[in-house]
């Protein structure tokens, strides 16, 4: 009996907690995304969107997107492009990734490294 | 320079988010054809004539972010004002 009540109770906070992700004005919500990682995506998830985000965009040869690959070096994009890569992969994410971030990447790895460790991306 | 230049881009394209996605659509097209062709026209070293341009196009972005501003008036604005960069 007690062990259910525990479960019992161990489960709404579960439900309750992930209800209050969703509002970002809620400190505790917050707190909780970044000590957890039990629903955060992971680093395949991550490299597998990004990927096909880049793969989408217009001027690139999808057969030569790898994770590896470098936006301008590799795809011969020039650095408008590397920002509206940058542009459509905040969107994928939900992210708003500040300018002086936004200009450090410029290769499909940092671009994976930058999106898996933030704590807001979904 | 270049980062200033980047950074007003970057500011065009998430001032579309706000609008609604036709006009968004519109808009982006629009701001990125813009910036690539002034990339190609514009000679590098040209620091006044791209200093201008960044003001220009900061005013605009501003115009762009008020909320009166619809997709489409705001669209022929930045139109009308890009169509002759020598002025």
């Amino acid at each position: 009996m007690a062990l259910r009540a525990a479960v019992l109770r161990h489960v709404r906070v579960a439900v309750q907690t992930r209800g209050l992700e969703s509002n970002p004005w809620f400190p505790s919500g917050s707190i909780r995304l970044m000590s957890s990682h039990d629903d955060h995506l992971t680093k395949e998830e991550v490299a597998d969107r990004v990927l096909s985000v880049i793969k989408s965009f217009p001027k690139v040869d999808p057969s030569r997107v790898t994770p590896e690959v470098h936006f301008q070096k590799d795809l011969g994009l020039d650095s408008l492009d590397n920002v509206e890569i940058v542009m459509a992969l905040e969107e994928e994410f939900k992210l708003e990734i500040p300018d002086k971030e936004a200009d450090k990447i410029d290769s499909c790895n940092l671009a994976i490294e930058y999106i898996h460790n933030h704590p807001l991306s979904s | 320079m270049q980062k200033q230049v980047l950074s007003l881009c970057r500011g065009f394209l998430r001032a579309t988010r706000s609008k609604s996605p036709e006009d968004r659509r519109e808009i982006e097209s629009f701001v990125s054809a813009e910036f690539r062709r002034n990339s190609k026209q514009v000679d590098r070293k040209n620091f006044i004539y791209i200093e201008h341009l960044l003001r220009r196009g900061k005013k605009q972005l501003e115009q762009l972010n008020s909320p009166d501003t619809v997709g489409l008036s705001s669209m022929n604005v930045t139109f009308s004002e890009t169509e002759n960069p020598k002025n």
